[in-house]
């Protein structure tokens, strides 16, 4: 799921508090005497997670919809929501076991999810004198939106952010399930002629749409259904690595190109 | 797919998955990832993202599988998704012009 924090919709919860401003850069797993209470945080986590989750209502329901119909054993296409925990590259999983062979539908699944490569590495430092554990079941629940959330809140002491990161995660785990069955229940009762099976592909043209920030990442979304295009005759759907290491390609050529005349960070106009 | 061949795509991509975000947190901690690296990964979303696009409305059976209700769809949806910046909006968009045309047609 691309997170998208510019849509943010009023949760209508009751805002809360905002932290005072930090008085100095705390690492210690002591709490500031002005820290807030756990509950708090805890809270807070929670109401800055509501909105973020709405967007993602819709992806849930069509992907409950498209695990009914997937290729695969429904509980194992289920399964996904546990072991993968990641709409984008579950919903082309368990759309892809039709047509895709194994190492396809891997690559692919798999290339989709590459980008928490980055908010792994930008979150590391966070990470350094954190609790072993944490530094294993944290990445557990490092999703869009759980990143949005907590690269921004470094104020919070080591014991705070950790419990900020676990509230917000866990939220956003417990209520994907919940609306991912909700879809599978739903959608099983709906006839095909509705052809719901088109929702993926809607859905992830609209996640291209709202990722894109910059004219390198147009390039490489272009390039990559183009590529695609081309190749869709290539035998077991080999046709989407190509778009995508075609793509990637064009994508960082545009950024070297236009970051040698200063052009690479320049937004679309809105 | 098999059920066997089914579960163990999904554990692969669950551990790919982990490993994505847990890597670096686990053993890399401080070590910045090196440039050239980070604009690469930039551009992994949107060019894989797209081609799956394609992939999906041609359902496998190549350029012929491409239907006409299908791409309409799908393009008021990429529309709608660059004006309203909107998921939820574009989706309806989408499905809408679908319904449409299938009715229609």
């Amino acid at each position: 799921m691309h997170g998208t924090p510019g849509t943010m919709i009023n949760s209508g919860m009751p805002r809360l508090r905002p932290y005072p401003e930090p008085t100095m850069p705390d690492d210690a797993d002591a709490p500031l005497p002005t820290e807030p209470s756990k509950g708090l945080i805890t809270r807070q986590a929670i109401s800055d997670s509501t909105p973020l989750f709405i967007p993602a209502i819709p992806f849930a329901l069509v992907l409950g919809f498209a695990i009914t119909e997937s290729a695969m054993p429904t509980g194992i296409a289920w399964s996904t929501n546990i072991f993968i925990f990641a709409g984008a590259a579950q919903l082309a999983t368990v759309s892809l076991a039709a047509t895709a062979t194994w190492f396809t539908l891997v690559a692919t699944a798999a290339a989709i999810n590459l980008r928490h490569v980055m908010y792994s590495a930008a979150l590391a430092p966070r990470f350094g004198d954190q609790p072993r554990w944490f530094r294993w079941v944290g990445p557990y629940v490092l999703i869009d939106q759980t990143f949005a959330l907590v690269s921004t809140r470094t104020e919070l002491s080591t014991s705070a952010w950790r419990r900020y990161f676990l509230s917000s995660g866990f939220f956003f785990f417990t209520l994907w399930n919940i609306f991912v069955v909700a879809g599978m229940v739903v959608g099983s009762s709906i006839p095909t002629e509705w052809r719901l099976d088109v929702a993926p592909a809607v859905m992830f043209a609209g996640l291209v749409v709202l990722g894109l920030s910059n004219w390198p990442g147009a390039v490489a979304a272009i390039v990559g259904a183009g590529a695609c295009y081309v190749a869709l005759g290539v035998p077991n759907n080999g046709g989407i690595l190509i778009g995508a290491v075609s793509g990637v390609a064009a994508g960082y050529v545009a950024d070297v190109v236009l970051d040698g005349r200063n052009l690479s960070t320049r937004g679309f106009p809105q | 797919m098999t059920a066997t061949a089914a579960m163990s795509a999904v554990l692969v991509v669950g551990m790919i998955t982990y490993a994505s975000r847990a890597g670096l947190i686990l053993f890399l901690a401080e070590r910045p990832l090196p440039s050239s690296l980070v604009r690469a990964l930039r551009y992994v979303g949107p060019a894989v993202l797209s081609a799956l696009t394609v992939n999906l409305i041609a359902g496998g059976e190549g350029a012929s599988g491409v239907e006409f209700a299908e791409v309409a769809a799908v393009s008021v949806g990429v529309l709608v998704a660059f004006l309203r910046r909107n998921l939820i909006a574009s989706l309806i968009a989408g499905m809408l012009t679908l319904w449409l045309l299938l009715v229609l047609f």
